[in-house]
This record gives structure tokens, sequence and C-alpha cells, in this order.
């Protein structure tokens, strides 16, 4: 372990999983920093909860190792759980017990008793927002409320490390945004936050870093603005036009920052360096060839284009 | 720690869970319920209250006048009117032994004491012998066994007077004296008041006669007891091992429902995890057997026999079925399967298992196929250690089926515990 290893919340180190002839994850190595947000993107199948499970201590990998806050999966698992707070995708929880009876429970699981319990269950309630509800059966909650109190067990350790697996799946806007807070509030008191998702702007929003998995592997991996690199710093314009002209379209190609021009059934697609620059010399040009442009739509680059660029695919296929 | 943390968490669940409640005690005791309406015991038991009982007194004694008009049956009868039985008996005279035997005959009386007329005459001479009658429908137990043993005090205190008068009266003419009436009634009547401060003695008397009335037996009164007895102990056997299966299915349940995987992301061992729900589902059954034995005992007099024998029955039950049903559910992939197998393979093998309740007394089935067919299910094993158990057999006759029952429960439980080590640790 040398001296940078100490800020290392996660060290994943070449971490294969195979089920017989399927492999479910092939090569896998990332590193999080302790602090920050890191995020796996990925289609569903990509190998997303293969790899935190096995960061969960929950799979043995076939390959490789995972260290947690310095402590190794294969050989010191005991600690990696009592380091990390789990928030699976599937609701957890024992819904013929109170909100109050599975807190008080799963804090038993983490090593909690007496007052100190208690008290972390009051204020995990509190943070969750159920404490007016604590003696309520989870089975007569909602949705929204159900999830709250799944990521609520998570916290009750205060754990160094959490680590949240589709979090936002097939929920209302609203819970989904608390949620989201909620991991932006915890990450800013210091909670190390590994998170899941195959939401490009979730991962936008909330990571510092961002890992790109399709077919159990690690296609990119970087910051936000390092992984739109890939695909330059280009802008895509598109533009819906009443008539399509020959010369119209040679008369953009031929315009400064203008990379590449595809024109099909009336809309035109063009690559730009700097959309604020050529789009008033493409208005000209049309006005000037008698077409009139009756729609704008203008992209900056971002994960989406990112993930169509080095798989072929959309992010949600 | 956390291994009782995980067993009274799945504890309190099953509380709260119908299935539980219902399979595991709601069935069997409606079972024993309508097996004791059917055999008529409830109607002959006048509720579960213990009731006035309805006394009628014959008293045929006649009062000795050289005791200055002593008569130990009006004494025997004020005693039985006095206020201080009034709680528990409701005496009153009859004209004659006939109409006091009709009126118990007709259930316009519970019992009736009949006192013989030369009750006071047998009481001061020394070869003297009297029968006081206790006449009562032989279906009831606990008034006519309130009346013997208050009658059965009152002619140990007599005999004893008989005793100690008989005594001082040999005592006292060896040394020359005089020994008229009123020194032997005194002798009597102080022994009597000496006696009354000791602790009730039992037993019967050999003046005492307790008879039912003509052609029933104490015996055949019972049966239907029995009979529920019976049932009940096969109902117990039947939904233990319903209740190890169903709390063992748990395990799979909390896989799929994700709390079992969420779990071992915690730091508690897997092993903890496992042994608390083991735990658990030998606690469900020991309480199921538990609660339905006293509910038995309480309601259907139900007697379970000598509590060795009772003790390995009780345990030998308690693990098989426990161990059998963490063994059944290890084979299973999900709840959906258990629910099949609880459903459909369970209550085949415990009615094969308790079948010797319903055989067990037609001709011939003794040592026959209907004997040695429930062997060959792990609830025939613990069938015939409870039979065994409330027969009123040994420790030593229950302890084959005992230890057949320990030998198939470690093995069980053994299997079991490795395939859900295996799948889960």
């Amino acid at each position: 372990m040398n001296e940078n290893d100490n800020h290392l919340a996660i060290q994943a180190q070449d971490l294969h999983k195979n089920y017989g002839d399927v492999y479910a994850v092939q090569g896998v190595s990332f590193d999080v920093q302790v602090g920050e947000v890191f995020s796996l993107l990925g289609p569903n199948g990509a190998g997303k909860t293969t790899t935190i499970s096995m960061v969960s201590c929950l799979l043995a990998p076939t390959q490789g190792d995972v260290r947690v806050m310095g402590h190794s999966v294969k050989s010191d698992p005991m600690a990696v759980k009592a380091a990390i707070g789990v928030v699976p995708q599937e609701i957890a929880l024992y819904e013929d017990l109170s909100a109050r009876e599975n807190l008080t429970f799963w804090g038993k699981m983490y090593g909690l008793r007496g007052g100190a319990l208690k008290q972390r269950v009051d204020e995990v309630l509190e943070v969750i927002g159920l404490d007016e509800r604590q003696k309520g059966r989870v089975s007569k909650f909602s949705g929204g409320m159900q999830r709250r109190l799944n990521i609520g067990i998570a916290l009750l350790h205060k754990p160094q490390v959490l680590i949240l697996d589709e979090p936002t799946v097939g929920i209302d806007p609203q819970s989904r945004r608390n949620i989201l807070d909620s991991v932006k509030e915890l990450n800013h008191a210091g909670t190390t936050v590994l998170y899941t998702t195959h939401y490009m702007e979730e991962a936008q929003e909330l990571s510092d870093r961002i890992a790109i998995m399709d077919h159990g592997k690690i296609i990119a991996y970087g910051t936000h603005e390092e992984l739109v690199k890939i695909v330059g710093e280009m802008d895509r314009i598109t533009l819906t036009i009443n008539a399509e002209s020959a010369k119209v379209i040679e008369r953009w190609q031929a315009t400064e920052g203008v990379e590449q021009v595809t024109a099909e059934d009336g809309t035109v697609e063009l690559l730009v360096d700097d959309s604020n620059l050529v789009l008033p010399h493409l208005f000209e040009t049309a006005t000037q060839a008698g077409v009139r442009i009756t729609s704008v739509d203008i992209q900056e680059p971002n994960l989406e284009t990112v993930f169509l660029h080095l798989t072929g695919r959309a992010l949600r296929d | 720690m956390k291994i009782l943390d995980i067993a009274l968490k799945d504890i309190l669940r099953s509380l709260r869970n119908y299935f539980f409640l219902g399979f595991g005690l709601g069935v069997p005791i409606l079972m024993g319920v309508i097996f004791y309406f059917a055999f008529g015991g409830l109607a002959s038991e006048d509720g579960f209250e213990i009731a006035q009982v309805e006394v009628l007194i014959v008293n045929r004694d006649e009062p000795l006048a050289e005791y200055d008009g002593f008569s130990a049956g009006k004494i025997l009868a004020d005693f039985l009117q006095s206020e201080e039985l009034a709680g528990l008996l409701a005496a009153t005279e009859a004209a004659s032994a006939a109409d006091a035997r009709a009126a118990v005959d007709n259930q316009e009386a519970d019992v009736a004491v009949i006192i013989p007329a030369d009750l006071s005459t047998a009481a001061f001479d020394p070869q003297g012998k009297a029968e006081v009658e206790i006449y009562h429908d032989p279906t009831l137990t606990i008034g006519p066994g309130i009346v013997t043993s208050i009658v059965t005090q009152f002619m140990d205190t007599l005999v004893g007077s008989k005793i100690a008068a008989g005594v001082a009266y040999d005592q006292l003419t060896a040394q020359g004296a005089t020994v008229d009436a009123m020194v032997l009634q005194n002798v009597a009547t102080q022994y009597g008041e000496w006696s009354a401060t000791l602790a009730e003695s039992q037993g019967a008397s050999p003046l005492l006669d307790i008879r039912s009335p003509a052609g029933k037996k104490e015996e055949e009164g019972n049966m239907a007891l029995e009979m529920v007895g019976g049932v009940m102990t096969g109902m117990m056997v039947f939904y233990a091992f319903y209740t190890g299966a169903a709390s063992a299915m748990g395990i799979l349940q909390e896989e799929q429902d994700g709390t079992l995987p969420r779990l071992l992301t915690t730091p508690t061992p897997p092993s903890a995890i496992l042994g608390g729900k083991l735990v658990s589902v030998f606690a469900l059954v020991i309480v199921q057997v538990l609660v339905l034995m006293a509910f038995s005992s309480l309601i259907f007099k139900t007697e379970w026999g000598a509590p060795g024998p009772l003790s390995m029955a009780i345990v030998g039950l308690v693990v098989l079925a426990a161990s059998f049903g963490i063994f059944i559910m290890s084979w299973l992939r999900d709840s959906k399967q258990a629910g099949v197998v609880i459903g459909g393979v369970m209550t085949v093998l415990g009615m094969v298992g308790i079948s010797s309740v319903f055989t067990a007394n037609v001709p011939g089935a003794e040592g026959g196929i209907t004997e040695i067919l429930p062997l060959f299910v792990p609830q025939g094993w613990a069938m015939r250690a409870w039979r065994l158990a409330i027969e009123g057999s040994t420790a030593g006759d229950v302890l084959p089926p005992f230890g057949v029952m320990l030998v198939l429960a470690a093995a069980f439980f053994a299997i079991g515990v490795l395939r859900f080590k295996k799948r889960f640790v």
C-alpha cells in the first residue's frame, strides 16, 4: 500500500465474475477516492450490480480483489461490511414490522446496542422523515416512504462508504429528487458514495467521477468533462428546413467551424466546433438561398453521446 | 447475541402472521373442539367453569338415644348444607333414595348423597360397618369429585373418632374406671375437633361407597375425553411438522424478499444469521406444542402421562419437526415450491404419520400394516412416543421411539444446515 492508497475508499483490481461460461464481469478496475461520489453508469445487464455485489461481499470474485477502506473483501470481509452501508436496488424491508422495529433490528445487525441504538434510530427516523410514522407497519407505507426507509437502514451505523444500487428505479419524480438531494447531503457530510445507475442525468448531476460499463467491462472512466472529451468538444445542431436544397447544404459545409453535415427528409445534422459562432452564418446562408429554418436543436456533448460513440447503441437500449 | 436478535425478529413476525396463528394454533384447537362436540363431552360438562354442584341428600340415619340423640347422618347433612360450602354446593334434602337417584338420572341433580340408617350405630360399634352412597352421572367429573372429597373428609374424621373412642374405652376399663356413653361421646368429639385442625386426609374410607347409575361405568364416561386427547395429540404432531416447515420456509422467503442478501452485507457472521433462523424454528414449534398442550389440559382435561415420558415426547417432537422442516426447505428453490410441498407432501406424510389415532381401536389393527406404515414417516415416530406417554407408559417404553426421533432429527438437521450453508455462506 503506497501513500496514495490512504486516500482511496475503494480500490477494485482486475475483478472478474464468471457463472460457468457466462462472464458477468471481466477485468474491472477502478478507484474511489475518500469523500467522492463515484458512479457506475451503464445499461441493464452491463455488470454494475455484480460489481457492487463483489464490493459488498455478497459475491466472491472469480478473480481479482477489492479493498474497501484498506480491507480486502477476500481476507477481511467483516471489516469491509462494517465500513459500508448498502442500499439494494429492490426494497429489502420486513413489511410486517414497523419502521422503528426495522431500524432497531438492522441497527443491531450493524452492532449498535442500548442507548446508542435508540438515539441513532431516532436520528435516522428524522433524517428520512418518518419520525411521525415510526410505529406504522411498513406494508402500509407508500413506495416513496419504503424507499426512504430502505436508504435509512444503510445510514444507521454512519458508514464510511455508502453503496446505492439504482435507488431511483421505478419511483416518482419527487421521490427521485429527494433521494438525489439526500445523496448529495450525505456526500457533503463526508460520506463516500458508490452509485450505480442507468440514468445519464443522475450520474452527471451527482458524480465526481464516472465509470461507464458495458458487457461486464469498463469502457470509459473519468470525470464528466474527461469523458465528454472522448467525442471532442463539438456541438451537435439539428435543423429542420422547409425545402431541401443541395445548394444550401454545400454552402453550410463550406462554412468555417462546420465539421460535418448530413441531411435526410428535411432534417439536417451538423457537427460544429462552436454553435454560438456558427449558427448566425447558417441562418444568413439559408435566407440568401430562400430556405426557411423551422426548428433548431443544439446539443452539447454528453454521456449519452459518449456511450453512443463508444458502443454504437443508446444508453437506454 | 445477534442469533437471538434474529430469532426474536422471526418469532415476532410469525406471531403476527395469520398462517402461524391459523394453522399452528387455530386449526388444531378447532379440530379438537369439533371432536369434543362430536363425542358429546361439552354437553355433559356444563361448560368450562366449575358451576355450583346440585346435591340431593337422603338422610336415613337413625339417632342414637343412648348417646343423647347423636346422629352422624345429621351432622353430615348439615355440613353439606352449611354456608361454608354454599359456594360449591347447592344441597337440599330429598324424600327418598329412589327420588334422589331418579333426579340424578333425569339430570335434575348432579349428585345424590344417600346416608344409610345405621351410620351412627356403626360409628359406635367396633365391628360396625355402613356405606354412604354417592350417586352421580358418570360423565361428570368435577362436581362428584368435590362431593366425594368432602364426604371422604367427614368419614375419615368419623372413623378416627370411632377408633379414638375405642382406644379410650379399652384403656379406661383396664384401669378399672367406669365408662359411660357420655364419656365416649366426649372423647369422640375431642378427637373430631383435633382432627379438624389437621390437613385434609385423602383416600377411601371403609364406610364410603361411590356408585354410578346402573348400566354405566366411569371408564365409559371418560371415553370421549380420552378420544379427544388422542385427537389433540394427533393434531399437535401433524401441525408441529407444518410449523417446522413453514418456519424454515422463512429462510427462502427472506432470500426472495432481499432481506437475507441484505443481512449478508452487514457485519453479521453468516453462521449467526443461519443460527438465528434455526433457533426461531425450534422456538416456534416449542410455543405451538406447549400452547396446544395447555389448551387441551385446561379444556379437554387431557392427561399427558408422567413427566419423564412426556418430556421425552415433547423434546423428540420439537427437534424432529423443526429439523425435518429445515431439511425439506433446504432442497427447495423458493417459497412457491415450498408452498406446494407444505400443502401436499407434508399433508400426506402427516396423515400417514398420525393414522394410528383413527385405527388404534380397530379390531385386528395391532401389529398390522396400520401400525407399521406410520413408522415410515417421521410423524409416525413422534406419534408413537406421544401415544406411549399419554397411555401411562414408562420412560423405558418411550425410549426407543425417542431415540429414533433424535437420530432422525440429527440427520435431518445436519443435511439441512449443510445445504443452507453451501447456498448462503
